[in-house]
């Protein structure tokens, strides 16, 4: 039987078994409530996800370029990370990519290095779509094109963050991407962990072990 | 039921025998029931807006159902209007048919599949394989169990019965590894055993967490990152979940994702919460080429329209399980089904038929705990009593046990007689058990005290004492 049919009997049987329903309650259907408050201005809502991000084990680095690459590249060799790639479409984390060779060593990888049975120790890095504050969230969407395998399939998630891009909440995010959602929104909230075995928490199941995000300033800030 | 499935739960009470002597179990039990409560306990403290958000919760869960017929038909649209293929399925049966269908027809020989409990329901790896179709498990809890060939104890810690001396030992026999007990060396193994899988599997299998009407959306919530694997790498996804996973709105998923954290594993936020929209479009750089989703109705239309519609508001956190004593003393595998604890005494019975499954409605002291946890407020105890009626109108009840009842409510309901009994049990009491306790009990009553002793009544009954302390006359109601 062919699909249309058997979702139009389902249909049928569901439409039979709410016959005669008595509304719950006046006023459906009913719509949910936005939480009130939330922090305010753009470095509220930056130093709430820093709170919120670094107490999930996340590492966060905000700075001139010239400060922030060799103190990431520090992390990266901690890490033993020998390799980095990054979407082609995406020329900020190219350009980061490609100032953190001096720092290594690394090599500049493709995402078919990556993809294979027993890969190097990678850091895929991949400029974030928003940084939610409540829940210290990086947002990696597809729209545009975007790779989303930076954020997947490497040891070590390097997201980059852009100061009108965090929002308060995981609502904002929703709405600012549900008029038409891209084929996939992630979101991402600390690292890859899992508690299957006697509960005991373990980084680094599938997805990476490590997140760093990274807030590039004008040169100068401090 | 899944062929490796060697528990029934018509066999309740003799799985529980097992597993209250199983001192393994009991080992890996105490371990964990403790830290899923003390996590959520914490993760709710410090959530003051939690009360608040599980009202907004329920009532969206109870709106998505009374008028399921609208949401779900607008969910089916917007799927297929961005190139989704939905289907849909009136029982396990015809779920398992499509599936395999599916997979013959996209060439599949290798499934790499996310955690589902539906999948478990219908049993539909047994199915794959049966087609000549490999389906390996990715979430770590579940990989465990399929190597060990059994039976998920847990919604969200499919492995919780298993030690990690036991997880080592099953992947040194298995998999040829040396034997760890350090749980993140387990834990790399099955990385690097998977990796290679997820890479080169043709079909993606995943439940649902929430299938949002307005955008057609199907979200899925892990914490591993295996479900973002499953369901970006592989040519095809496979979503099967059940009709009652619809929500309105897109933009009901925050409230309801700030209590299934919580109330699942004790985080704001689980490590990966995906939206996903539609198959592959033009220009992406990843994700499936086509996208398959079965509607499960298998039995959820017939709760829809009953009075257990409620239950079917259940968002799968499993908090009710980690509080249950019941749960707490016998684990998953002696409820002989896929869900467990109360919401699986409930759910077990409206899917399978109370005659399949009658003791589970008593599996229950009936604390109300359930119900105080549950993040969308669904009245589980309520749920239990009623189930254990309908099991007497259909004659599920032992004529021994009808009799005893009805002679217990017709004590209950008068005050004199009680008062009567109590003051005769306390004057036995004091003549037959000096040690104030019972060790044994005739016919039907032997099951209170088969394993433990039964509390003697006390020689001057709780009324009396209440009178007496506020100068009431002994024989006034």
């Amino acid at each position: 039987m062919d699909p249309v049919r058997r979702t139009a009997e389902l249909l049928d049987r569901v439409r039979a078994a709410l016959r005669g329903r008595t509304v719950a309650e006046p006023g459906l259907p009913y719509v949910a409530s936005r939480e009130p408050g939330g922090a305010g201005s753009v470095q509220e809502r930056i130093d709430l996800f820093r709170r919120k991000f670094e107490a999930l084990g996340g590492t966060f680095l905000a700075g001139p370029a010239e400060r922030v690459i060799p103190g990431l590249g520090e992390l990266l060799r901690v890490e033993g990370v020998t390799a980095l790639f990054f979407p082609e479409e995406d020329p900020a984390s190219r350009q980061v990519a490609d100032d953190l060779v001096p720092f290594g060593p690394f090599l500049l990888a493709s995402p078919g290095d990556v993809v294979q049975a027993e890969p190097p120790v990678s850091a895929g890095i991949q400029s974030a779509e928003f940084a939610i504050a409540e829940s210290g969230t990086i947002v990696q969407t597809s729209r545009g094109g975007k790779s989303l395998l930076p954020g997947l399939a490497s040891d070590v998630h390097v997201a980059l963050l852009a100061p009108d891009r965090f929002l308060n909440g995981m609502e904002d995010c929703l709405e600012a991407l549900s008029a038409d959602p891209p084929r996939n929104i992630s979101l991402i909230t600390g690292p890859s962990r899992t508690g299957d075995i006697e509960l005991t928490l373990t980084v680094g199941v599938h997805g990476p072990r490590r997140v760093i995000a990274v807030l590039p300033l004008p040169a100068g800030h401090v | 039921m899944p062929k490796h499935s060697i528990y029934k739960p018509s066999g309740f009470f003799r799985n529980s025998e097992k597993a209250l002597a199983d001192r393994t179990l009991q080992v890996a039990l105490s371990r964990t029931t403790k830290t899923f409560l003390e996590r959520r306990a914490a993760a709710v403290a410090e959530y003051p807006r939690f009360e608040g958000a599980r009202e907004r919760a329920s009532r969206i869960r109870q709106e998505a159902l009374d008028n399921l017929d609208a949401h779900l038909a607008r969910f089916i649209t917007e799927a297929r209007n961005l190139g989704a293929v939905v289907h849909a399925a009136r029982d396990g049966s015809e779920a398992r048919e499509i599936a395999v269908r599916i997979a013959r027809e996209e060439g599949v020989s290798l499934a790499v599949k996310s955690k589902s409990m539906v999948a478990e329901e219908v049993a539909l790896n047994d199915a794959l394989e049966a087609a000549g179709i490999e389906v390996v498990e990715t979430d770590l809890g579940e990989y465990i169990i399929q190597l060990a060939g059994e039976a998920p104890s847990h919604l969200i810690a499919p492995a919780i019965h298993k030690t990690r001396e036991e997880v080592s030992r099953l992947f040194e026999e298995k998999l040829g590894e040396p034997y760890t007990e350090e749980i993140p060396a387990l834990t790399r193994i099955a990385r690097r055993r998977l990796r290679d899988k997820f890479f080169s599997a043709q079909m993606g299998i995943s439940g649902a967490n929430f299938l949002c009407a307005d955008t057609g959306s199907v979200v899925l919530v892990t914490n591993e990152g295996n479900g973002r694997m499953v369901t970006t790498l592989p040519r095809v996804h496979l979503v099967i979940t059940g009709i009652d996973k619809v929500i309105p709105r897109l933009a009901d998923l925050p409230v309801l994702m700030s209590l299934l954290s919580r109330s699942a594993t004790g985080q704001a936020l689980s490590s990966y919460v995906s939206v996903l929209t539609g198959a592959k479009r033009p220009g992406d750089a990843e994700g499936p080429e086509r996208l398959h989703i079965i509607l499960l109705d298998n039995g959820r239309t017939g709760i829809l329209q009953g009075k257990y519609r409620e239950i079917l508001k259940c968002i799968r956190c499993g908090a009710c399980l980690n509080v249950c004593p019941v749960f707490q003393s016998v684990g998953g595998h002696a409820y002989g089904w896929v869900y467990h604890g109360p919401v699986g005494s409930v759910l077990t019975p409206l899917l399978l038929g109370l005659p399949e499954s009658s003791p589970l409605p008593d599996a229950s002291t009936l604390c109300g705990a359930c119900e105080e946890v549950c993040p969308v407020k669904i009245p589980l105890p309520g749920m239990l009593v009623e189930l254990r009626a309908d099991g007497r109108a259909q004659g599920l009840k032992s004529p021994a046990e009808v009799l005893g009842m009805k002679a217990f409510a017709s004590v209950m309901s008068r005050a004199g007689i009680l008062e009567a009994f109590q003051r005769m049990a306390g004057v036995v009491s004091q003549l037959l058990f000096k040690e104030r306790k019972v060790e044994w009990l005739p016919f039907q009553l032997s099951g209170w005290t088969e394993r433990r002793d039964f509390p003697a009544p006390a020689p001057q009954p709780f009324r009396k004492l209440w009178k007496k302390q506020r100068g009431i006359r002994p024989w006034t109601r």
